[in-house]
Parts: structure tokens; C-alpha cells; sequence
């Protein structure tokens, strides 16, 4: 067996354990409460999740490396791998448990795009470096049919490099599905974020962010789209570390049928985090009397000088607008999805590249499609 | 093409309007004239659709049909518009895209062929000059951040590039310096022709100097109370709504 290994072995070991003291969320867990995984899922299903199959598919300066394979373990992998372990329930899960999964890296100075899906029920481990100055556009799609669907991402973004992120998860009905992520942010270096998600059974995406160095960057917007009895929860945790860095969230989620939308956000400033900027806004749409939103804004302020601004609210279609569209002889299915798309119009053009953001846009367009039929 | 029979109408289980009649053929403007609170925006809401808004008795009658049975897309697709006094406002969605939508989505409601958006795009630049729209006021969002002159001008702009049957325009002076009412003035004026109406709904004389109604109607307490030429809206002006009413009681 050689060093590598060992050394991941070692950091398997060490979340195996902790998850054996933690388990899945119990049932009166605050951070749970409106997505109640602890009914679904056992600590013994989630041990024994077996692999994710996934796809890679990469242009430019990208590195990859299947975790899977114990051999040839590259350096990157090794000094990133598990560095930074936060004690949660999945991530240490997938962390202790999947054999595998993808890394990808782009190497300082150089630029890249990466294709990642994930395709199946199981767990995987997902590793992504970018070096300093260099860029990474990411399109993640992850889907599964039924049982759980775990991925664990360690995102780390060193100085001044740049990740374009846009994450897909399809609308599956039977389906458990977590994801997630911790993104480490460097001085300069910026995250920019995108979250269309069309809902599953239970769906929870969990970005912990940490910037931490100056001037850095993480931009989050999202959409959701939720039909039927589906369900997504979007839970993020942004901590400014260090001074001057910049934070914005947008989350948009539109709630038809018996369906749960959630938006938990917390922002966190470090004492001495001077001049942290701040800015998280949350807005639901709810269709009908038997969906639900949840949106829940959190700020822990520890710094003096710093900008911090969070809005939430939740809301129908505005009647007013709706008879304008009619009045202008727009029929009432058509001026629903127009003004559906509408409230989703500033989350979405949040995604930079105009392929990816055609391709977003037109997956949001089937989704309302169907609610407004 | 409009016939209104002792209509009456409720909003919010509140009698507004108390039996008014009202008959407008091919080629006629009407004015209707009223002091605030005598059921104007009440008529025009009725006319165009919108729920909330009540026949309790009476009937319209648009272009031979019942009107009360038509959706509002309908109405506007059998050649209904409603310049309204307050344009809403819709974020994330941009003028130019509103116009295309609605201009196609009533082609397609009369069978017509739609009109790409190129083609689209060509017939809101020629009447958009007319009107002094600018190219950047189309883009932006519909009404987002619009002066109330600006609001007006896209309502006339709408106006232009539907070519309603009839045109019911309320209190569209509103709000507007006189530079502004003589641009939708001229607006309006250019639609005038033998097959199509236009009501004007106002508080003021002032619109009626230029756009010349065939009949002016003064609206007060739900029921049309004097009726007369186009010397009415003068005789109002100089008299005051006040003495009107006393000498219709």
C-alpha cells in the first residue's frame, strides 16, 4: 500500500468515525426542520450508498483524476483531499463512505470548461482546484431516479482564480438527494454561482462558503422550480473570514402543486472582518393554497464596519399584472408563464456564459410550461 | 359597436355603477366626463374585463356579442383596448418582448399569422418614433422606472400597434405637460376612422380640445346625467361640475 493511501485512509477512518457518532439528522435538528430527511433515511442505508456513476467531460487546461483509483495519487489530490473537513451529517458521509468520484484541476494561470454528471443513486466524492489566477467553467448536472443520491464537493479556489459554477438538478420524484459543498474562496478569487433546481423528494443542496481572503468573491443565485409533491431546500452558509471580501446571494423559488420550497441562508462576519459587503435576497412564489416556502435569513454580525443587507418575501402572481397581460390579449396560461419567467429573469441572468444560461433558461421554460397548464 | 343597457355594477358587493346606458356606433368618439369618485375607472375596468368588477343588472353589448362572456384576452382579440390610468409596472419582462407577445398572441386568437421578431420589431420602431419613444425604452422593463408621460406615450404606442375596433381611453391626460398630450393626442387622432370608436373617459376638458369627441356624456353618482355635443365639455369647464349636477337634479 503505498503513502497516499494510507493518508486517505487515515482521513476515511476519522469520518467514519464521526459519522458513526452523528448519524443522519434526528428528527429535531433546527438546520432540518423543514426537510425532514431522518423519516427517509437510515445511517445504515447511507453507509452502504455504494458509488455514483458519473461522466466527465473536459476541454481546455483540465486535469482529472477518478478518485476510485488508489494509484498514482497526484500531489493536488493529496494537499486538498479532505484538508478542510467541516462535521456534517452527508458531507462527513460521503467523505467516510464513497470509494470515489471525480477531481478536476486547473492549473495556475490556465483556463478550462468541465462537463460533470452524475447519474445514478450512490455517493461520490467531487474535488475541484483551481489554481492561482487560473479559470474553470463547471456545468454540473446530478440526477437519480430513486433511493439516495450523495455528493460531497470540496471546491478550492486559490488567489485571484475564477470558478463558474452552474449545478442542474432534474426533477426526480422517488429520489433522495443531498449535495454538499464546501468552497473555499482565496484573496481575489471569485465563485460564481448558479442553482437550477426542479425539486425531488427530498432534495437538499448545502453550500458552506468561506471567504478567505480579501477581495474575495462568491456570487450565488438560484431558481427553482417546484411541481407535484416535490421538494428542494437550498441551505447556505456564508462566512466572511477576512476583511473586504464580498458576498451576494439571489434565490428564486416558485412552489406549485403540494410541493416545498426552502431557502435557508446564514451569513456569518468574523470579528475584524471589516468591510465585508454582504447582500442576500430570497423571494418566493407560491401557486397554489397546498404548496409551501420556507425562506429563513440569518446574520451573525461579529465585525463594526461592514454592509449587510438580507430581504425575504414570499407572494402570489400579482392579480394586477396578470389582467394587464390579459387586457393586452395574452391568455391567462401564456401571462402566468410570462410572469413566472419574469420573477426568475434576475436569478437566471446571473449565469455569465450565454450557452449555459440558453440552456438553463430553456429547462426552466419546460418546467413552467407544465405548472401553468 | 357598443351598446351599454341600464348597467349596473358592484365591486366589493358596492353598487358603483346605477344604470347607465350608452351607445357608441362605428366612426363615433365619445366622451364620458365626471367628477372623481362617479364610477369613470369603474366603466372602463367593466368594459375590459377585470374580476372584482360585477353585473349585477343590464348588459353590453360589444359588436353584437356579450361582452360579460368574454375573457379579457377575448375582448382584446375581437379588438378591445384599454389605455389605462395606471400602466402596471412588470419587472423581468422587457417592453419590446411584452409588445411581441401580446401583438401575436392576438394574431393567433383571430387566426392571423404571427409576425417574427424581426418583422415585429420594424412596426414598433415606425410607431414608436411617432410617439417619441426612444430604442432604450423598449428595452428596459415594461414600465419599470417609466415617467407617468412615458407610461401614457407606450399605452398610445400599444395603441398603435394593435389597431383596436375600439378604443377606450382613461383618463390618459392625466399626469401628462401639454407637449406630452399633444404627442398622444396625435396619436390617437391618427386611429380615427369610419370603422372604429373611441371612448374617452376624463376629469378634464383639456384632452377634448384636441382630440374632438362627437358626443360628450357626464358621468356622475353611477348614471349618465346630461348629454350633448362637444359645446358640453366647454359648458362644463366654464360651469364646474357642481353647477351641472344641480341643474341635471
Amino acid at each position: 500500500m503505498n503513502a497516499p493511501l494510507s493518508w486517505l485512509e487515515l482521513r476515511r477512518a476519522k469520518a467514519a468515525r464521526t459519522f458513526g457518532d452523528i448519524g443522519v439528522p434526528h428528527g429535531r435538528a433546527e438546520q432540518w426542520k423543514y426537510s425532514r430527511v431522518h423519516s427517509l433515511v437510515e445511517a445504515e442505508t447511507v453507509k452502504n450508498a455504494g458509488l455514483v456513476r458519473w461522466r466527465t467531460e473536459t476541454s481546455g487546461s483540465v486535469d482529472c483524476f477518478d478518485l476510485s483509483s488508489g494509484f498514482g495519487v497526484p500531489e493536488w489530490v493529496v494537499s486538498h483531499l479532505g484538508s478542510q473537513m467541516r462535521v456534517d451529517n452527508f458531507d462527513t458521509a460521503s467523505f467516510a463512505f464513497a470509494s470515489g468520484g471525480p477531481a478536476i484541476r486547473v492549473r495556475a494561470g490556465e483556463q478550462g470548461q468541465a462537463k460533470v454528471s452524475f447519474e445514478s443513486e450512490g455517493q461520490a466524492r467531487f474535488l475541484i482546484v483551481v489554481e492561482e489566477g487560473g479559470s474553470l467553467q463547471l456545468i454540473e448536472t446530478a440526477w437519480c431516479e430513486s433511493d439516495l443520491q450523495n455528493i460531497g464537493a470540496e471546491i478550492v479556489l486559490m488567489p485571484h482564480s475564477r470558478l463558474d459554477h452552474v449545478r442542474i438538478c432534474p426533477k426526480s420524484n422517488d429520489a433522495i438527494q443531498i449535495g454538499a459543498s464546501s468552497i473555499n474562496i482565496g484573496a481575489g478569487a471569485t465563485y460564481l454561482a448558479h442553482f437550477a433546481n426542479f425539486g425531488t423528494k427530498l432534495s437538499r443542496t448545502d453550500l458552506l462558503v468561506w471567504l478567505e481572503g480579501e477581495n474575495a468573491k462568491a456570487h450565488l443565485s438560484g431558481a427553482t422550480l417546484l411541481g407535484e409533491s416535490r421538494h428542494a431546500d437550498i441551505t447556505t452558509h456564508v462566512e466572511h473570514r477576512v476583511p473586504d471580501a464580498e458576498s451576494t446571494q439571489l434565490f428564486k423559488i416558485i412552489a406549485g402543486g403540494k410541493s416545498r420550497g426552502v431557502y435557508q441562508g446564514k451569513i456569518s462576519v468574523a470579528e475584524g472582518a471589516n468591510g465585508s459587503d454582504s447582500r442576500q435576497t430570497a423571494k418566493g412564489l407560491l401557486l397554489g393554497e397546498r404548496a409551501e416556502i420556507d425562506l429563513k435569513p440569518e446574520l451573525e454580525i461579529l465585525a463594526d464596519d461592514v454592509k449587510c443587507a438580507h430581504g425575504a418575501a414570499v407572494g402570489d402572481l400579482d392579480p394586477e399584472s396578470l389582467f394587464y397581460l390579459r387586457s393586452r390579449g395574452v391568455p391567462e396560461a401564456e401571462a402566468r408563464a410570462l410572469l413566472m419567467r419574469a420573477f426568475l429573469e434576475d436569478a437566471v441572468a446571473e449565469i455569465a456564459d450565454e450557452t449555459v444560461r440558453a440552456d438553463v433558461w430553456s429547462r426552466v421554460e419546460a418546467a413552467l410550461a407544465e405548472m401553468s397548464a | 359597436m357598443l351598446e351599454i343597457n341600464n348597467l349596473h355594477v358592484a365591486v366589493g358587493g358596492k353598487e358603483i355603477l346605477k344604470g347607465l346606458s350608452l351607445s357608441i356606433a362605428a366612426g363615433e368618439a365619445h366622451a364620458i366626463m365626471g367628477p372623481n369618485g362617479s364610477g369613470k375607472s369603474t366603466l372602463s375596468y367593466v368594459l375590459a374585463g377585470r374580476d372584482g368588477y360585477e353585473i349585477t343588472s343590464g348588459s353590453i353589448r360589444y359588436r353584437g356579442e356579450d361582452l360579460a362572456a368574454m375573457a379579457p384576452e377575448e375582448r382584446a382579440a375581437k379588438g378591445m383596448f384599454l389605455a389605462m390610468q395606471y400602466p402596471v409596472e412588470i419587472p423581468g419582462v422587457t417592453t419590446m418582448n411584452f409588445l411581441k407577445t401580446a401583438l401575436n398572441a392576438q394574431r393567433r386568437a383571430r387566426g392571423d399569422k404571427e409576425i417574427d421578431a424581426l418583422g415585429v420589431l420594424r412596426l414598433v420602431r415606425e410607431k414608436a418614433k411617432a410617439l417619441h419613444i426612444s430604442e432604450d425604452m423598449l428595452k428596459r422593463a415594461l414600465n419599470v422606472g417609466f415617467s407617468g408621460g412615458e407610461k401614457k406615450r407606450l399605452e398610445i404606442l400599444q395603441m398603435a400597434l394593435f389597431e383596436p375596433t375600439l378604443a377606450i381611453l382613461d383618463e390618459t391626460d392625466s399626469g401628462l405637460d401639454i407637449d406630452a398630450l399633444r404627442i398622444v393626442a396625435d396619436g390617437v387622432n391618427a386611429l380615427r376612422s369610419p370603422e372604429r370608436a373611441m371612448l374617452v373617459i376624463t376629469h378634464y376638458q383639456r384632452l377634448l380640445n384636441y382630440i374632438v369627441p362627437d358626443r360628450v356624456h357626464v358621468l356622475y353618482a353611477g348614471r349618465i346625467i346630461k348629454e350633448g355635443g362637444k359645446d358640453l365639455a366647454h359648458e362644463l369647464e366654464a360651469k364646474g361640475y357642481a353647477e351641472i349636477i344641480r341643474e341635471a337634479a
